[in-house]
Formats: structure tokens, C-alpha cells, sequence
């Protein structure tokens, strides 16, 4: 083992909450809130990649594939979305869409 | 032949198979293309002749056994059963019920066939058939039932079907209203009979909840719930057979088609309360002082109604006073134990009531559904057959020596003054005499004396053969009917009293034939004076006398109607006005109100959290997974 557990879940620690905060404050656009939450799916595969290593166990490794396979489908499904969002409103900001509180 | 028993299933199921087959065939087609009314005529007379021809089978094979042994008990399946009480689905026929059966299908069979000429070219001839057949069924589930219960299924039944028949020409709303006075006043009725019901099987429906158990244990019943009983069930014939105080609806259900008030309004379903005592006979004879009180009811009944129905001017109205009147003494009969002379009041009653009714019918078809017997007169010449089979009819229900109705009604008064009550009978010959009086005011105002309205006499014709047909089957069974039950001084051997003997509890009383021979008289006498005094006021015409003083309070029934009108229906009315004037929007509407503001209250407070930015959103999903993930942090520690 050369690398050890501890840092691989605290590398995916410091990747989850980068993508949080920038889902959460840095930015607005839609696009770049796609990207955070990217990072914290990353963050979340290596964290089941790491625990699939340290137990010897194939089962982590498996649901690493199956996020990456969910991920790309919901991806394609949010750009989509976003060029409808653009075509409705010529904006790609999160903040001008709140037409539902009403 | 040991399968007549599994044919008692099938003698209401004709008639039921019969009413769903032409209901669904008129639902179906009424509204585009109708389809022609011989083939519903033919659907609908199919069930009840082929339940008369079973009937009739049952009969002869009830009548091959031991006199002792006589009935079959057929169990179709197990209703229901619940701890001690087990109901089945059963049908029983004994000497009554067979003889029930035997006049209710032959009866309801040639209704059927007058209808098909009497309702012709109605926009709504296939639901009257439906009803009808529907009708007959649960006329026979009443009769054949092996108890109480079975024959509640067919009394409601019946009451249904009475309902939908009455305000079957829905168009006018007097109909209805007429439609729904025979219903609730059934309902009062009927919670009598569930109330009687009820009693008898707490009291000893342990052993078996049919009648051949219930007669079983009747002796061990204690006298103050049998009573009780006894008097519950007869609210619950009271409602149904139209006594008082109960008897309100039955005039106004003349309402609906006239061979609806022949069958159900005078031959059979309004008989099913005396069935009913007489069913229970077991009942009744343990408990003589029940039994008093269901005759005086029934004789005052027939007092007051043939009071009433020698003032009315509706030939059909008149008649049904005169099947009230008639009521009131099978009720009589029963009452003072005399089950099988009651019985053969019922069964010859059927006879020329139905006749009678049918008859009036084919006047009022003539003439073109006028009914005021004040606007007809000389139809003796236009109408023969109808005046011909009617007179027979009306000469059985006064009583004529020799005619059905005189035997009967003669037995029931000679049992209730062997009984010892005199009263009864006093009262029972002065109604005769009425009865007397009434029948043949009807007779010479219709068919006697000139023409009063020229016009409709002008266009008055002889209804067709599929009506006058019925009417003379009917006449020759209201003539010689009376010869089942010949007493003793006339050579005749009572053979509908033997027949029913293994089926009642009674005992015949027994008095010198002087008294019954003078008793006779007393009757004649009254029969014949009343058609004397009518002769004499009608018989050659009379004009509508000044209607005032005790005439018109005879033709308005004593404002019973008005009485209960204020006393029950108005006051019930203001009940029902209070309760949704204040007790509804106070006490219940407002507990619903309080809710509906606690979850209008409760959204305002939680919206403040809806800012409607999705980031927002997401940080309340970030926090609820972070308390999420340390509960379960926390709980695998």
C-alpha cells in the first residue's frame, strides 16, 4: 500500500467540498454548477475506489463504473436543459430562473 | 319425483332472469331504435307462466304426501353466518306458501297479458315489464321464504318495486310524490319488522333462524318479548298492508298504471303482511292478546277506509279504499286466530280485487284515462264484456251469497264472533253493508243510468282481446273461487282449511249451526240493504250531489293527511331546518373549518422557506444529508 486510506478520503474530502462550494457560492452560471457537481461525483468514485482497495473487495470498483455510466447519461440530459434554459431566457445564470416560488 | 324440491329455486328466478334480460334489451335500445313491444310482451309473460307451471308442480307433489309431512325445504346456499346465526338462502314450501304461490303466479301471469294491451305504444314499455318481472320475483323470494330473514329480502323487495311502479310516469310530479309517501311509509313499517326481527332472534334464534326451527322453540319463549314481537311485526305489516295508522300511502299509490294497483296495490304484495302473521301463527295463537289487537286494528281499518271510499269520485280511489277495507278484515281474521279463513280472504280477494282493477282499467282505457266516475255513466252498453266480468267482481267484493268474497269474508265474521268478539263482528257486518253500498255506487254511476259527458261516451270502445281475455278468467275464479272453501252448511267440506291446517296453529271454534246460520243472515241482511240504499240514490242516474258538510270530510279521508302532515311530517321538516340552519354550521361544519385553517395557518408558516433560488435549494440538501449522515454516524457507533 503506498498510498494510504487516510489521504486518499481526505484528497476526496477536499475535492467534494471545492465542487460544493462551487455549486453552492462561487458561480451561477448553469454550466459551471454542472461541472461542480461533477467534481463531487469524482469525489464520491474515489472514495468508493479507495474502499474497494483497502477491503480487496471488487463491489466498490463496480459502483465507480455504474457512476460514471449514470453520470454521462444525466449529463447529456442537463446540457439539454441548459440549452433549453438559454433558448427561453438568452441567460445561462441559475438565479433568473425562479418563475416556481410564485 | 324427488327433485321438486331444487325446482323452488327456480320459481322466483324466472321472473328476476326475465326483469334483467328485457331491463338490459331497453337500456339498451330505447333511445335509438325501440324494438317492438310483442317481443318484450312475450319476454316478460315467459317468467311468470313457466313459475305458474312449476308452481302448479310443486302443489300436486305437495298434495301426493302424508298431510303431515307436507312441505319441502330447499337450500340453495349459505347466505351468511355469523356466531349463532346461520341464514341461508332456503326456500320453503308448505300448504301455505304453496297456495300463495299457486295464486300470486296465475294472478301475476294474466296481469302480465292485460298489460301487454293496457300500456301499448308507452315510450316506456320495456322498463314497465322490467319492474314488473322484478316485482314478481321478489313477490315469490316473500312467499317462498324458508324465514324471516329470506322473506325480508323479498318484502324489500317488493317495496322497491312498488316504489319504481308507482311514480313510474315520472313526468308528473304527483307521481313521485305519491311514489316516495308508499316508500317512506314502508320504511317506518319495515324498522318494525327489523326491530321484531331482531327480538326473535335474541330471544330464540340460538336453535335456527327458519321458521321450522323458530315453531320449534316457540313455546319457549317468555311472554312479554313474545308480545313484543308480535306487535313489532305487525307495525311492519301495517306498513305494508295499509292499516292504520300506516294505511296513508296505499290510496295515493293509485298513482301508477292500473294493472300496477291490481297486482301489487290489491292482489298481492299489499296481502304480504297477512302472509306474514299467518307465517307466524306459531306466534300469534301462543299470544291471544297480540292477536285482539292486530284485529282491532284491522276492523277499524276497515271501518274507517269504507267510510272514506263511499265519498271519493276516482273509480280507482274507491277501489283502493275498498282493498284497505278488505285488508282490515284479513287482518281480522288473523287476529282472532282464524289464520286459514284470513288466508282465503287473501286468496279470494285476489281473485275479484284484481278483477275489479282490471276492469276499471279497461274504462279508463275506453275513455281515455278519465277516472272521476262522476263524468262516466251508461258504459253497460259500450263495454258489455267489462261490464259483465266488473259486475261479478263487484258482487264478490259486497259479499253476494254465493260469490267468492261471501264465503270468506263470512268465515272470518262467523271465527271472530265464536272467538267471543262481538265487537268485531257487530262492527265487521255494518262494514259489509257499507262495503255493499260503496261497490255498487261505483257500478250504476259507471255503467247505469245516462251518459254524463257525451263526448268521451262517444268515443268509448271495448279495450282488445288481450284485455277482456284476463278479465274473464278472473271473473269465473271471483264467481267460483268460494266453492275451495264450502262451510259445513252448505255440504262443502272446507278444503282450503284442511289444506292449510298442517301450516297454522288454530282451532276451530266450534258453535251451534242456529248461530252460524243466524250470523249468515246478519250479513246477507247488511249486504243486501247497502245494495238496496245504492240502487235507490244511483240506479237510475243520479247528479253529482252539493258537496259540503259530511260528504266532503269523507272525500278529504278526515284530513288525515293534513293531520299528519302538521303533527309528523311539518315538525320533522322544522328539525331537519334547525339542525342545518345551526347545528350544522356550528358544531359539525366547524371542526372541518378548524382544520382547513391549521393547514392553511401551517403552509403560510413553512413558505418562508421557499426563496426560489435553486441554490438555496441545495444547501437545505446539503444540510439534511449532513444530519442524515451523522444520525447514522452516530447509530453504527
Amino acid at each position: 500500500m503506498i498510498v494510504p486510506l487516510t489521504h486518499l478520503l481526505l484528497l476526496a474530502s477536499i475535492l467534494f467540498v471545492l465542487g460544493l462550494i462551487c455549486v453552492l457560492i462561487w458561480r451561477t452560471n448553469v454550466i459551471m454548477l454542472l461541472i461542480g457537481i461533477e467534481i463531487m461525483l469524482n469525489a464520491a468514485m474515489l472514495v468508493f475506489v479507495a474502499g474497494s482497495h483497502r477491503w480487496g473487495a471488487a463491489d466498490g470498483q463496480i459502483f465507480a463504473l455504474m457512476i460514471m455510466a449514470m453520470t454521462s447519461a444525466e449529463v447529456s440530459l442537463a446540457l439539454a436543459m441548459v440549452v433549453y434554459l438559454h433558448w427561453r431566457k438568452k441567460t445561462v445564470n441559475i438565479d433568473e430562473f425562479r418563475e416556481l416560488k410564485d | 319425483m324427488e327433485h321438486t324440491a331444487t325446482y323452488l329455486g327456480l320459481i322466483p328466478l324466472f321472473p328476476l332472469i326475465g326483469a334483467v334480460v328485457i331491463g338490459l334489451l331497453h337500456m339498451l335500445t330505447c333511445k335509438n331504435n325501440p324494438l317492438p313491444e310483442k317481443l318484450y310482451g312475450a319476454l316478460a309473460c315467459i317468467g311468470p307462466l313457466l313459475s305458474f307451471f312449476l308452481a302448479v308442480v310443486v302443489f300436486v307433489h305437495l298434495k301426493g304426501m302424508p298431510a303431515e309431512q307436507r312441505f319441502l325445504v330447499h337450500n340453495v346456499f349459505t347466505w351468511f353466518a355469523v356466531g349463532d346465526l346461520h341464514i341461508d338462502m332456503g326456500f320453503l314450501a308448505d300448504p301455505l306458501s304453496s297456495l300463495m304461490l299457486l295464486f300470486v303466479t296465475f294472478i301475476g301471469s294474466l296481469i302480465h297479458i292485460y298489460s301487454i294491451g293496457y300500456m301499448a305504444k308507452d315510450q316506456n314499455f320495456g322498463k314497465f315489464f322490467s319492474y314488473m318481472n322484478l316485482f314478481l320475483g321478489s313477490m315469490l323470494i316473500l312467499v317462498l321464504g324458508s324465514g324471516p330473514v329470506v322473506m325480508f329480502v323479498g318484502w324489500e323487495g317488493v317495496g322497491l318495486c312498488s316504489y319504481l311502479l308507482i311514480s313510474f310516469w315520472s313526468e308528473d310530479t304527483n307521481n313521485v310524490l305519491a311514489g316516495n309517501k308508499a316508500f317512506i311509509v314502508n320504511r317506518i313499517g319495515d324498522l318494525g319488522f327489523v326491530l321484531g326481527m331482531s327480538y326473535l332472534f335474541w330471544a330464540i334464534g340460538a336453535g335456527g333462524f327458519d321458521y321450522l326451527s323458530l315453531k320449534a322453540n316457540a313455546p319457549t319463549i317468555s311472554p312479554a318479548i313474545g308480545i313484543a314481537v308480535c306487535l313489532l311485526l305487525f307495525v311492519g305489516a301495517c306498513g305494508k298492508s295499509a292499516q292504520i295508522p300506516l294505511y296513508v300511502w296505499l290510496p295515493d299509490a293509485m298513482a301508477g298504471p292500473t294493472p300496477v294497483s291490481a297486482l301489487i296495490h290489491a292482489a298481492t304484495m299489499v296481502t304480504a303482511g297477512v302472509y306474514m302473521v299467518a307465517r307466524f301463527s306459531f306466534l300469534y295463537s301462543e299470544f291471544p292478546v297480540a292477536g285482539s289487537v292486530v284485529a282491532w286494528v284491522g276492523i277499524l281499518t276497515a271501518l274507517l277506509s269504507a267510510i272514506f271510499g263511499m265519498f271519493q269520485k276516482d273509480i280507482k280511489k274507491i277501489l283502493a279504499y275498498s282493498t284497505v277495507s278488505q285488508l282490515g278484515y284479513m287482518f281480522a281474521g288473523v287476529g282472532v286466530a282464524a289464520y286459514s279463513a284470513g288466508i282465503f280472504h287473501v286468496f279470494t280477494h285476489a281473485f275479484f280485487k284484481a278483477l275489479l282493477f282490471l276492469g276499471a282499467g279497461s274504462v279508463i282505457y275506453a275513455l281515455h284515462h278519465e277516472q272521476d266516475i262522476w263524468k262516466m255513466g251508461g258504459l253497460k252498453e259500450k263495454l258489455p264484456t267489462t261490464y259483465k266480468t266488473m259486475l261479478i267482481g263487484a258482487l264478490a267484493l259486497a259479499g253476494f251469497p254465493l260469490f267468492s268474497g261471501f264465503f270468506s269474508k263470512d268465515e272470518i265474521l262467523f271465527s271472530a264472533l265464536a272467538t267471543g268478539h262481538t265487537g268485531i263482528w257487530m262492527i265487521g257486518v255494518f262494514v259489509a253493508g257499507m262495503t255493499a253500498y260503496y261497490t255498487f255506487r261505483m257500478i250504476f254511476l259507471v255503467f247505469h243510468g245516462k251518459p254524463r259527458v257525451q263526448k268521451t261516451f262517444d268515443h268509448a270502445h271495448e279495450p282488445p282481446a288481450v284485455m277482456t281475455i284476463p278479465l274473464i278468467i278472473l271473473a269465473v275464479g271471483a264467481a267460483l273461487a268460494g266453492v275451495l272453501n264450502l262451510p259445513g252448511i252448505f255440504g262443502g267440506k272446507l278444503i282450503v282449511s284442511h289444506w292449510l291446517a298442517p301450516s297454522l296453529i288454530e282451532h276451530h271454534p266450534h258453535m251451534g249451526i242456529g248461530a252460524e246460520v243466524l250470523a249468515m243472515i246478519a250479513s246477507v241482511v247488511a249486504v243486501v240493504i247497502g245494495i238496496y240504499i245504492a240502487f235507490k240514490k244511483f240506479g237510475q242516474g243520479a247528479e253529482e250531489p252539493e258537496f259540503k258538510g259530511f260528504a266532503k270530510f269523507g272525500y278529504y279521508k278526515f284530513y288525515v293527511d293534513e293531520i299528519y302532515n302538521a303533527v309528523f311530517v311539518q315538525p320533522y321538516k322544522g328539525f331537519g331546518s334547525v339542525i342545518s340552519r345551526f347545528i350544522e354550521p356550528n358544531v359539525t361544519d366547524s371542526h372541518v373549518r378548524f382544520s382547513s385553517w391549521l393547514y392553511r395557518k401551517a403552509g403560510t408558516a413553512f413558505k418562508v422557506f421557499q426563496v426560489g433560488y435553486v441554490r438555496v435549494y441545495a444547501i437545505y440538501m446539503v444540510i439534511g444529508l449532513s444530519l442524515m449522515s451523522l444520525f447514522l454516524s452516530q447509530s453504527i457507533n
